[in-house]
């Protein structure tokens, strides 16, 4: 929050429930001055809110927000203040403290020494607030943050279910009642229900409270958003419940008013359509806490302990406290607390909860482990390097919320919409209204017809009654809850298993571009190949042995900075070659080197460098340009003016490199591989991974036009590779993959990240987007869908051919069927494994070694 | 800003008044009830203001620059 001309915080708004209530916070928070623009994502029920803090602070938005009948649940901080001694140190905490521009409340209490703080950490940090109490003097330390967030979040969400659940057996109760009391005079009913049961008097009682009580949220709320000239879903249910009910009540009280008389009253109505609004109500706070479910996995991750080495001493304290470069002790089965690096031990860890990785990975010293994972067998020792917010896990988690407030494109076309639909639904209402005021009654209306299921018929029904009802049936039915629920939820699903799978999308519109992609672009070097040459072949073509001519090469690289000087010293001590310093070394700049080793002259380097000490090759280049044609870099070593052979180094592809291009392949995605090589040597590589399309001599920053130049030709392209190195070509990218990113996902350029250093992550991203947006599909079509058929239905469409009619409650139950179909649909997801990842699947074939002549001039 | 609302506020209500009239008249010369006349003339108020608020009160506070 350093510009002060734009910042940004991002809000938790609790009680939303469909689409409209996006716009109708939206519209809020956009009315409060200094609000430059707000975006509200319902699944995750956060608002991203651009504000000018001069002119606009969180409270003022807090309070538009509630005004309107929603929550901005705010950050609760409870800080131990020491020093305080007067009632002035109170007014001075609370004045500094309330001044800063993410605080909302501030309450000091002297007796208990304790201040509690509501404030959006996003605008104004914990620290930036006991740094304000420390400078005025006085001492502050919190409690646990981030475990008190998590569990306010859960109990929020419980909070929302108990009131919703309390409500159902409330209203479906009663309603129940009212029913079975409507229906008595009929079928086999008299034989069981007392007849006390239809009196209208013992339904206005029975439906009342129903009305009034579980009710009462729609009337306020749509009240408080007319206020503001906004209009949400509740207006619909407030007008259809309220209309219901007002006829029951005349019809009740005054039966030759004209509404149809004592035999058409619509307390079942009122009370079922209450019911079964807040059923749907009910099954979505249960289900849509299901669907975040990936990221309170990670949360709980968290460990809350860790055991610490301070002055010689082992001691448990909060993970929280954990400092950097403190030194920290894990046992068996223990959590490791932060990040951080082994000093001493070894262990295997599960890491499968960051990485995805079903393995455990062996720990020994000199090691990265991270926070959050779990160590298996044995104990170690390390240094804290990450701690706090800093960590991986901690990292992971805001990528993964962020990822969930961003909207994607799709759904700012659905929230659109939704956001005029309520408009247009009461529009039609009253089209619907007149016409059957004016028209239809007198065409078709028929006395003995009825309501779907019900038994009575609408025989005293005058014209104004069946408009009226027809119009509240158009208001429940069309009601686009299941669209406001369609994009988000899907959304969270997929960014959450994409997090199980350590795949890290950057938002929903990362995880939709990743979904609609043509092309994939490897950057070769440490994407398909790991990056490090060694040595792949050794030929010994004249006296000396294969190891021998491979010792003669590693003594004459041991002092060697060069890339391929160091591929050789390491193959020849993978090999058990012990390497004696050489007695003398030159460096032959564009040709390779000279040394002197046991009285020997050693040789190393290119054609030319042999050329030029008249070294003898006929009969050898057959060898050298097979070696070149399959893209490794064949030096000359010669001994003593004699030529001894050739070693031959290349980076090696990966393991995985060539299934997944397969398997992209086979999800008719183009495949393209980039690099700096000359173009036989990329070729050669190409080949052996499969990639039929190649960009070779490409310099580091032509990759990006390179890009571009894909794009061009209509292509919606990714780029894997390098976070740092090719940055630009990532951001050009529809969609830049960083890989092997490790734990510092932070820091990386692109939309997806992936954590582990394996291409087939690749493949799963492709895979989990193409099936979020699968899923954002489907769920569209269900709702849009059934809007699309329950609206001319609600209408009255049947009733001049079949004289049937849809009732109020009978379209709130569709309504909520809708909603329900759309959650069940997205917890699908939960069970989701992308293709590549599914168990049986065949394990990654060993590549044999392919190769990279690393720019050089040493290479032949 | 509170020019806005009361600006806006008398347009739409104008306006749905005004189509509530020109439901009663139409509801007059069909011989409707007045019951039919009332409820629907009622009806068609409130439909219309819910309408017309959130079209309104946008209109004027852009014209008014807010």
């Amino acid at each position: 929050m350093t510009d002060k001309e734009a910042s940004k915080a991002t809000l938790s708004v609790g009680g939303m429930t469909c689409a409209s209530c996006v716009a109708h916070v939206e519209g809020a928070l956009k009315g409060v001055p200094g609000v430059k623009g707000a975006v509200v994502n319902l699944a995750t029920g956060k608002a991203s809110v651009d504000y000018d803090p001069a002119r606009a602070s969180i409270l003022d938005m807090k309070k538009a927000v509630d005004e309107i009948g929603y929550e901005v649940v705010l950050n609760t901080a409870s800080l131990r203040v020491t020093g305080m001694t007067c009632a002035s140190c109170v007014a001075n905490i609370q004045k500094a403290v309330g001044e800063l521009p993410g605080v909302a409340k501030v309450v000091v209490n002297l007796a208990a020494g304790t201040a509690r703080v509501d404030y959006e950490s996003d605008v104004t940090p914990l620290a930036e607030i006991k740094k304000t109490i420390q400078a005025l003097g006085y001492g502050a330390e919190e409690q646990m943050e981030g475990q008190a967030a998590l569990d306010r979040e859960k109990e929020a969400r419980e909070r929302e279910v108990k009131r919703q659940r309390n409500n159902l057996i409330m209203s479906g109760t009663l309603g129940m009642l009212v029913m079975i009391g409507m229906l008595q005079p009929y079928w086999f009913f008299p034989n069981f229900v007392p007849a006390i049961l239809h009196n209208k008097l013992v339904m206005f009682v029975l439906t009342t409270p129903i009305v009034f009580g579980p009710g009462r949220q729609f009337f306020i709320n749509s009240w408080n958003g007319l206020k503001r000239g906004l209009t949400d879903m509740n207006l619909l249910y407030a007008t259809g419940i309220g209309a219901a009910y007002l006829i029951a009540v005349i019809n009740t009280f005054w039966p030759d008013a004209g509404f149809g008389g004592e035999g058409v009253t619509f307390y079942e109505a009122a009370a079922l359509l209450t019911a079964f609004i807040i059923l749907g109500r009910y099954l979505e706070a249960v289900t849509r806490g299901r669907t975040s479910e990936a990221i309170r996995r990670l949360m709980k991750l968290q460990p809350k302990t860790a055991r610490v080495l301070r002055d010689g001493q082992e001691m448990e304290i909060p993970a929280e406290e954990v400092q950097i470069d403190d030194l920290l002790l894990v046992r068996p089965g223990e959590s490791i607390p932060v990040d951080g690096i082994v000093l001493e031990g070894y262990s295997s860890v599960d890491q499968s909860m960051i990485t995805g990785e079903s393995i455990p990975v062996e720990k020994k010293t000199g090691d990265e482990v991270i926070g959050g994972t779990i160590n298996k067998t044995g104990a170690f020792r390390f240094r804290a390097t990450r701690v706090g917010k800093d960590t991986a896990l901690a990292q992971i988690i805001k990528l993964v919320e962020d990822a969930q407030t961003t909207k994607a494109p799709i759904q700012r076309i659905a929230d659109k919409v939704a956001g005029h639909f309520i408009l247009g639904v009461h529009a039609l209402a009253l089209i619907v209204f007149l016409f059957w005021f004016f028209v239809g009654y007198n065409l078709w209306f028929i006395p003995e017809s009825r309501l779907i299921l019900t038994p009575y018929t609408l025989s005293e029904m005058g014209v104004f009654g069946f408009a009226l009802l027809i119009s509240v049936a158009v208001l429940v039915i069309s009601c686009p809850c299941a669209v406001g629920l369609a994009t988000p939820s899907a959304i969270m699903a997929g960014s959450g298993k994409g997090a199980e799978h350590g795949i890290l999308f950057k938002g929903a519109e990362a995880i939709e571009n990743t979904a609609k992609l043509q092309a994939v672009i490897f950057d070769k070097t440490g994407t398909l190949t790991w990056g490090e040459p060694s040595v792949t072949d050794v030929l010994a073509l004249g006296d000396l042995p294969e190891d021998k001519v491979l010792l003669m090469a590693a003594v004459a690289e041991k002092n060697s900075e060069h890339p391929l000087g160091e591929a050789i010293v390491h193959g020849a001590r993978d090999r058990g070659l012990k390497l004696a310093d050489a007695e003398s070394f030159n460096a032959i700049p564009g040709h390779g080197v000279e040394a002197a080793f046991e009285g020997h002259n050693i040789l190393l380097g290119n054609r030319k460098l042999m050329a030029e000490r008249n070294i003898a090759l006929e009969g050898q280049m057959a060898e050298a340009e097979r070696l070149e044609h399959e893209g490794k870099t064949a030096m000359f070593v010669a001994v003593d003016g004699k030529f001894a052979g050739i070693v031959a180094v290349a980076d090696t592809l990966k393991e995985t490199s060539s299934l997944a291009v397969r398997a992209l392949n086979n999800m008719g995605i183009q495949v393209v591989m980039i690099t700096g090589d000359n173009r036989r040597t990329a070729e050669a590589i190409a080949r052996q991974v499969g990639i039929d399309r190649v960009l070779a001599e490409v310099l580091p920053e032509d990759k990006a036009s390179e890009v571009k130049k894909l794009q061009a030709e209509g292509l919606k392209v990714a780029m894997v590779g390098d976070g740092i190195n090719d940055a630009p070509a990532l951001a050009q990218a529809d969609v830049g993959i960083a890989i092997g990113s490790g734990t510092d996902v932070a820091k990386e350029t692109g939309e997806v990240i992936l954590v582990k250093d394996d291409l087939m992550d690749v493949v799963a991203a492709l895979q989990i987007g193409r099936q979020t947006l699968r899923l954002i599909k489907q769920n569209l079509f269900w709702a849009f869908g059934y809007n699309t058929l329950a609206i001319p239905l609600g209408a009255g469409l049947l009733y001049p051919f079949f004289a049937q009619m849809v009732s109020p409650e009978l379209a709130a139950l569709l309504m909520a069927t809708s909603s329900l179909s759309v959650t069940l649909n997205t917890l699908r997801m939960r069970g989701y494994i992308p293709q590549i990842r599914r168990p049986g699947r065949a394990a990654p074939v060993p590549v044999s070694v392919s190769a990279e002549p690393v720019a050089s001039q040493r290479g032949a | 800003m509170r020019n806005v609302v009361l600006v806006s506020g008398l347009i739409y209500t104008g306006i749905s008044l005004a189509l509530s009239a020109v439901f009663l008249v139409l509801t007059i010369l069909g011989g409707y009830t007045w019951v039919a006349r009332i409820g629907g003339a009622a009806w068609v108020f409130m439909l219309s203001m819910i309408i017309l608020m959130p079209v309104v009160t946008p209109m004027v506070k852009k014209r008014a620059g807010g």
